[in-house]
């Protein structure tokens, strides 16, 4: 079985005397090809529902199955492994390799696999080209835009190929035009390369690019009919 | 080796510093190193240059030429005995010198007169002049640093205490001993100046200071049991009876063994600090899929290229030191010891990265990602 799915997902901090319950009893499933959106306010729970998706952090009960693989069962080892071949993150603002230009951010992900073709250089200039940044392969991330930083991110996150991406708040620090253009991408990669992809967002604007959108409160998670744009979604599908 | 050169290069300014701090260290590693080495040349390079395996004192006299007194008779006896391919005496004494034939310097020179038989294995040989001969007792041998100091082939030197004139026929390289250099004369001039006194020989017949054996795997301890008296050691345990040398030698040891911890301690912590400022960034690699084994790689590779460029520098330092270094200076460089100390240095260098390494594992890759807005 291909895709994500979350189990009776529960997830408990413990902060001294305190607990605080960030996710509580979340499943879900998210097909390959399908593009989903997580809202909810601040301190809901969506950055935990995304570290445990990406295997950045064990839930304290139920399971997530990344394509067919028991993320429980894993160790720390493979998980590296999965990160690496499986799971492509778009993280927030600045997370670009300093000392490294735009082609080579994209390159060490391959280095991180093993040994790098001639057809990798080949396959990142081309994504690369496919995102606009032709012309900027030998720029380090301190001479881009911002736009163009979590463009850098995509395309990188993009190299390995992987079936699943998962996207923090990808538009936070752009403006409305970047920001549709990269939910754009996104949401176009995952229709035309066949993948599951999550993103979290506070920027009600970019759902109408997702199939489905959840909302998340106090660690609940809800499927949002209300959602204008999937119904509009919806009928024009049907219609 | 990727992400550490390509790091190396934008971060030139913090390595340089980290780098120009390793160079200091190597340099003085070096130095002290040469300058040790360069103390026990001065204090024991006769004995180390002398090509004999063991060495007979009197049984006492704690591998000290200087308290060893035994007669020259008792070499037959040894060269006799299993796996002794040779045996051959010395006596050695310190002195002053004059130089007779020049009226103009009248400088005097400490020196060590060393008592050899003429062709035996422990006269080394002159670069310049003639050997010794046993017919001719007033020709001596004398080290090059004579040389230096105005001497030459031909003079006559003048032995404070004694009244016999002895001429210089030939010169010698690297023979010091007890700090001093050396002249050879033959075993009977040595005792004529050593033991001038009456009764000072102890009433020993042809008296000298040790025995000098050639031959592998000598058996030491038959040789104690079989000769009364005598005491048969190492070479090695020989040059570290020499006066001062342990002492010395210990003095340097220490001081490079203290620089070596302080530098292990201080590279540690650089190398701690520059990773401590980068644990956000390994945190990225690591929730993009980067290994703790890629990581560790890398800074591993980068302390080894950075430690290794400054170890090559600081020996290029070194041996412009030693270019203008005073003469007198106790000061020479071995390559063995160079490359010996370089590479403890580069080890050093790698270990105390490996704490650096250890924190990298500890990054917990969920930093990366805004976890609490
Ligand atoms: N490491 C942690 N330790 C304790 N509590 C945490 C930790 N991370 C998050 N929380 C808490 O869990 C809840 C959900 O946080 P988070 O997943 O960051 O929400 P969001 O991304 O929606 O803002 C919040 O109440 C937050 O304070
Ligand atoms: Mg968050």
């Amino acid at each position: 079985m291909s895709g994500i799915q979350f189990k009776n997902v529960s997830k408990l901090y413990q902060q001294g005397e305190n607990q605080v319950l960030a996710l509580d009893e979340i499943s879900l499933t998210v097909e390959q090809g399908e593009f989903i959106a997580v809202i909810g306010p601040s301190g809901s729970g969506k950055s935990t529902f995304l570290a445990i998706a990406g295997a950045l952090l064990h839930p304290s009960k139920g399971e997530v199955i990344l394509n067919g693989k028991n993320l429980n069962e894993l160790k720390p080892k493979d998980l590296a492994q999965l990160r690496l071949e499986e799971i492509g993150f778009i993280l927030q603002t600045s997370n670009l390799v300093p000392y490294l230009n735009v082609l080579e951010q994209l390159l060490v992900v391959k280095r991180m696999a093993g040994k790098l073709a001639k057809a990798d250089k080949e396959y990142a200039k081309e994504l690369l080209q496919s995102l606009g940044l032709a012309a900027k392969l030998g720029k380090l991330p301190e001479q881009l835009s911002g736009g163009e930083r979590q463009r850098t991110a995509i395309a990188r996150a993009f190299m390995n190929n992987p079936s699943i991406i998962l996207a923090d708040e990808p538009t936070a620090s752009l403006d409305s035009k970047r920001a549709h253009e990269v939910v754009q991408l996104i949401a176009n990669e995952a229709k035309t390369r066949n993948k599951a992809a999550i993103m979290v967002t506070h920027d009600e604007r970019m759902l109408e690019y997702c199939d489905k959108v959840y909302q998340m409160e106090d660690g609940r998670l809800k499927h949002d009919d209300s959602n204008s744009y999937e119904k509009l979604k919806a009928i024009s599908t049907k219609g | 080796m990727f992400l550490a050169i390509k790091e190396l290069k934008h971060g030139k300014l913090r390595f340089l510093m980290i780098g120009v701090i390793t160079v200091l260290i190597a340099w003085l590693v070096f130095i002290l190193s040469g300058l040790g080495n360069g103390l026990s040349t001065l204090s024991a390079a006769t004995f180390k240059n002398m090509d004999a395996n063991y060495v007979t004192f009197e049984d006492g006299s704690r591998a000290s030429m200087s308290r060893s007194l035994l007669s020259e008779l008792l070499a037959e006896k040894l060269e006799s005995q299993p796996n002794v391919s040779a045996a051959s005496a010395m006596g050695a004494t310190m002195g002053t010198v004059l130089n007779n034939s020049d009226s103009e310097t009248n400088e005097k020179v400490d020196i060590a007169i060393l008592g050899i038989t003429p062709d035996s294995f422990l006269e080394p040989n002159v670069f310049d002049g003639k050997p010794l001969q046993a017919n001719k007792p007033l020709e001596v041998i004398a080290n090059e640093t004579l040389k230096k100091k105005g001497f030459k082939i031909g003079d006559t030197l003048k032995i404070e205490g004694s009244l016999e004139k002895m001429k210089i026929v030939g010169f010698v390289k690297n023979e010091t001993y007890n700090h001093l250099p050396a002249i050879f004369t033959t075993l009977d001039k040595w005792r004529s100046i050593q033991f001038a006194a009456p009764g000072s020989n102890k009433g020993i017949e042809k008296p000298v200071n040790a025995i000098m054996l050639q031959g592998e795997n000598i058996d030491s301890e038959k040789l104690n049991q079989l000769f009364k008296n005598t005491e048969t050691v190492t070479k090695s345990t020989a040059v570290q009876g020499m006066p001062g040398y342990k002492e010395e030698n210990g003095t340097i040891m220490m001081m490079l063994a203290f620089l070596l911890a302080i530098s292990a301690f201080v590279l540690g912590v650089f190398f701690y600090v520059l990773t401590l400022q980068k644990s956000n960034q390994f945190g990225i690699l690591k929730a993009i899929g980067a290994s703790n084994r890629f990581l560790g790689r890398a800074i591993v590779s980068q302390v080894f290229l950075l430690s290794f460029i400054s170890i090559a520098a600081g020996i290029l330092l070194t041996y412009g030191t030693a270019l203008i270094l005073p003469d007198e200076m106790p000061f020479s460089l071995d390559l063995k010891l160079v490359i010996l100390y370089a590479l403890l240095l580069l080890v050093i260098s790698i270990l105390s990265s490996l704490v650096s390494v250890r924190k990298i594992t500890k990054i917990d890759p969920l930093q990366a990602i805004g976890r609490m807005e």
